[in-house]
């Protein structure tokens, strides 16, 4: 250690994590401060590294879909959806009309439980304690929706390659409507408690700003990169599973910052809301599986197959050679992405606004590290 | 004008004190009481495994195919067979499930042919040692039986 | 996890007990990180070693293969999904054409292929989008062991992390990266989980055992 009082350091560094609320997980952030000033940062992540993308060439094609959940374990049922698409497309088929919709409809109830818990969270980091409650409640009718479907709650394992493995237990529809029904006026009541707040308002405006540009320039999607202003998703640019059918709109916002950020998930919701109650409408009756063999090889080749996950564009690269595992898979996962527009974001703000961007990103550290 | 009515008087501050106040009534009350009262969870729940017996004569409905062993990504489980002579037939021995790392993903339970091994709605599967996680056939006919509290 | 000392304990010992408790994987995990044959093999009629490939002609090809030509050594769509095959020296020409000429502007994603057998070891994949197209291509290129490709950092800030995740899993150094450092890994880990060659149950147990003071991460 070289000799020196702090009194002539002119940069304090600080560690944020590994171990910190705010960071949503084991995250590190090595802050360089001067005073309060933001001059750089630089993320230490991999704490929660699992080798998923090794595990995934050691397993069959159908032994890997657990796994796929445990990575944005806040959003398990869009990175299964992600996964059997790919692994569909791998095989040249397409599940059958009646899982396609069920499909969507379990994938925007996720994205509502993805969008609660960032709201509840996010809010809490700000310093509103009381969002993080009502956002777990309206959670919690999601998570029994699942459970009743497919029997967990979290890590769900719903989908299987080619279609459902469970049909739609009775009462179905009428429980996601009652949660449609019931959780629209509960967003009007977040927003009362939230938008107009001089806190959030002034926590939240102006901070973090980054703009289409940049986002593109650093690969940043989903509502980070809407909320700066690019109406861009891929439910709509690239339809799949049928999204071409639902009518929906992509809230954008303009100055891509922090708040702007809240109101485009905010809006998220609602449209989700729409899309489930236009889906639940329209299940059709058939079958839920496709033809897929018993033994899964598909032939040599690779895919990269994407989704609009709740967090951005949430990409499965697969290899195959014509064996039951896949020779390569590659997940292009939002969250680690998009992370690395942090630096940017934070360099000239306040300490106190790190805490407000990490929030406003949505991060999960499980997708984050893998 | 407004604008700054809204700011003198606080109305934001009292908008969001009035939602909060709006959840103070009783019937929005979600708590659950667990241990005193058990959840009761969903009927497709996958919670502990079970080995399916044959009420009628006890006898267990495993044929002891194996294909739950190869379909579990995690390669938990262990199934051994021994032939019967006298019925030509294949007769399960020994069959362990290692719950410490199960992921209740359910691949086992849709290969199992004739619905012998179920996850099963019991939730409770905590033990002193980690040994205590690892399940035996008799372990895994009978369920586990968590502690029930008297409140 | 202490697997490995996991006595029989109470239970009736079943035949193996050390086969319950230390294997995480299946057994044709365990075997060998190449493409594993596992028993299913005779299910499908054999298919094609190689990929099933189309050419692919349009007019970006046109344009690349006007200003590159020899460089590019394939164009192909496979699923409807279009990739071409560039020479290792090409990429960034190439990337920094696709993004000022023809609108690629947003690197998706960065990721390599093991191929141990290969003379050129590793495949190395840009994935391309397009707002203003709407369009995806893949950029590939094939490197051997050793070589250290060009980084796409100045193109494509993106290219940052993705790189490092890269050099982490694979050991492939990215030539003027600004920071070519492990990402997921700890620093001083040694190998590179990716490549084929490192099976799934191997770690650095030196790293582990100084580290986190246990005999076996496994």
């Amino acid at each position: 250690m070289p000799e020196s009082t702090f009194l002539d350091s002119t940069e304090l560094v600080l560690n944020m994590g590994p171990q910190h609320p705010s960071t949503h997980g084991v995250l590190r952030v090595i802050l360089k401060l001067d005073g309060e000033k933001v001059n750089g940062t630089e993320c230490v992540i991999g704490y929660l590294h699992r080798g998923v993308e090794k595990i995934g060439e050691n397993r069959t094609y159908q032994q890997f879909a657990p796994y796929v959940d445990r990575m944005d374990y806040v959003a398990a049922v869009s990175n299964g959806l992600g996964y059997c698409l790919a692994v569909e497309k791998l095989l040249n088929i397409e599940a059958p009309p009646r899982a396609q919709v069920t499909r969507v409809i379990l994938t925007e109830l996720n994205r509502i439980a993805s969008h609660l818990l960032w709201l509840g969270t996010h809010a809490l980091d700000i310093g509103a304690i009381t969002p993080v409650f009502y956002c777990f409640r309206e959670r919690e009718e999601i998570l029994k929706i699942y459970e009743n479907y497919c029997g967990a709650r979290l890590t769900t394992h719903a989908f299987r390659i080619g279609g459902l493995q469970y049909e739609l237990y009775d009462g179905f529809e009428e429980q996601t409507k009652a949660f449609c029904d019931m959780f629209l006026p509960k967003v009007d009541e977040y927003e009362e408690l939230l938008t107009n707040n001089r806190i959030w308002v002034g926590r939240l405006k102006g901070v973090g700003i980054l703009t289409g540009e940049e986002c593109k320039e650093y690969g940043v999607t989903g509502p980070v990169l809407r909320a700066a202003g690019v109406k861009w998703d891929l439910r709509k640019a690239q339809p799949y599973s049928g999204y071409e059918q639902y009518d929906f709109e992509i809230p954008t916002g303009e100055n891509g910052d922090t708040y702007d950020r809240y109101m485009v998930r905010m809006q998220e919701m609602r449209q989700s809301v729409r899309i489930i109650r236009q889906a639940v409408d329209k299940i059709p009756s058939g079958p839920i599986m496709g033809k897929v063999p018993k033994v899964i090889k598909p032939p040599v080749g690779e895919v990269y197959v994407s989704i609009e996950a709740p967090k951005g564009e949430l990409g499965y690269f697969v290899v195959s050679d014509n064996s039951t595992q896949p020779y390569r898979l590659r997940v292009r996962p939002p969250s680690f992405i998009n992370l690395q527009a942090l630096d940017r974001m934070v360099r000239g703000g306040l300490v106190a606004d790190v805490v407000a961007i990490v929030g406003t990103l949505d991060i999960v550290l499980g997708e984050v590290d893998r | 004008m407004g604008k700054l009515f809204r700011k003198i008087f606080l109305v934001d501050l009292f908008q969001g004190l009035w939602v909060t106040f709006r959840n103070q009534n009783p019937k929005y009350i979600y708590t659950e009481q667990y241990p005193a009262e058990r959840p009761k969870v969903a009927e497709r729940y996958r919670g502990a495994p079970r080995l399916n017996i044959n009420p009628e004569n006890g006898e267990t409905l495993c044929i002891g195919c194996n294909l739950c062993a190869l379909a579990c990504p995690e390669g938990l489980i262990v199934v051994t067979t021994e032939r019967n002579e006298k019925t030509r037939r294949k007769e399960l021995t020994t069959f362990t499930y290692d719950t410490s790392r199960c992921m209740f993903c359910g691949l086992c339970e849709d290969a199992c042919p004739v619905d012998a091994l179920e996850l099963t709605q019991d939730f409770e599967l905590a033990s002193y040692t980690r040994e205590g996680a690892i399940w035996d056939r008799q372990m895994l006919e009978e369920g586990p039986k968590p502690t029930r509290y008297r409140c | 996890m202490a697997d490995e000392q996991k006595p029989v304990g109470s239970e009736p010992p079943p035949p193996k007990p050390g086969e319950t408790a230390a294997k995480p994987e299946p057994p044709q995990a365990a075997a060998k990180p190449a493409p594993p044959k596992p028993a299913a093999a005779h299910a499908a009629p054999k298919a094609p070693a190689v990929m099933a490939a189309t050419p692919w002609e349009s007019d970006l090809t046109g344009q690349v293969k006007d200003r590159f030509g020899e460089d590019i050594s394939e164009f192909a769509t496979y699923l409807g999904q279009n990739f071409l095959v560039v020479k290792p020296d090409a990429v960034i020409p190439v990337l920094e054409f696709l993004k000022l000429e023809a609108d690629f502007d947003y690197l998706v994603d960065v990721t390599a292929v093991d191929y141990p057998s290969r003379a050129e070891r590793f495949d190395l994949v840009y994935i391309l989008y397009s707002f203003v197209r709407n369009e995806r291509i893949r950029v590939k290129t094939r490197i051997p062991e050793g070589f250290r490709p060009a980084s796409a950092v100045k193109v494509h800030l993106t290219a940052n992390w993705l790189e490092r995740e890269v050099f982490d899993m694979f050991g492939i150094e990215f030539d003027g990266h600004p920071d070519m450092r492990r990402i997921l890994l700890p620093e001083e880990w040694e190998g590179y989980p990716l490549r084929k060659d490192y099976s799934i149950l191997q770690q650095d147990e030196k790293w582990v055992k100084e580290n986190l003071g246990i005999e076996s991460g496994q």
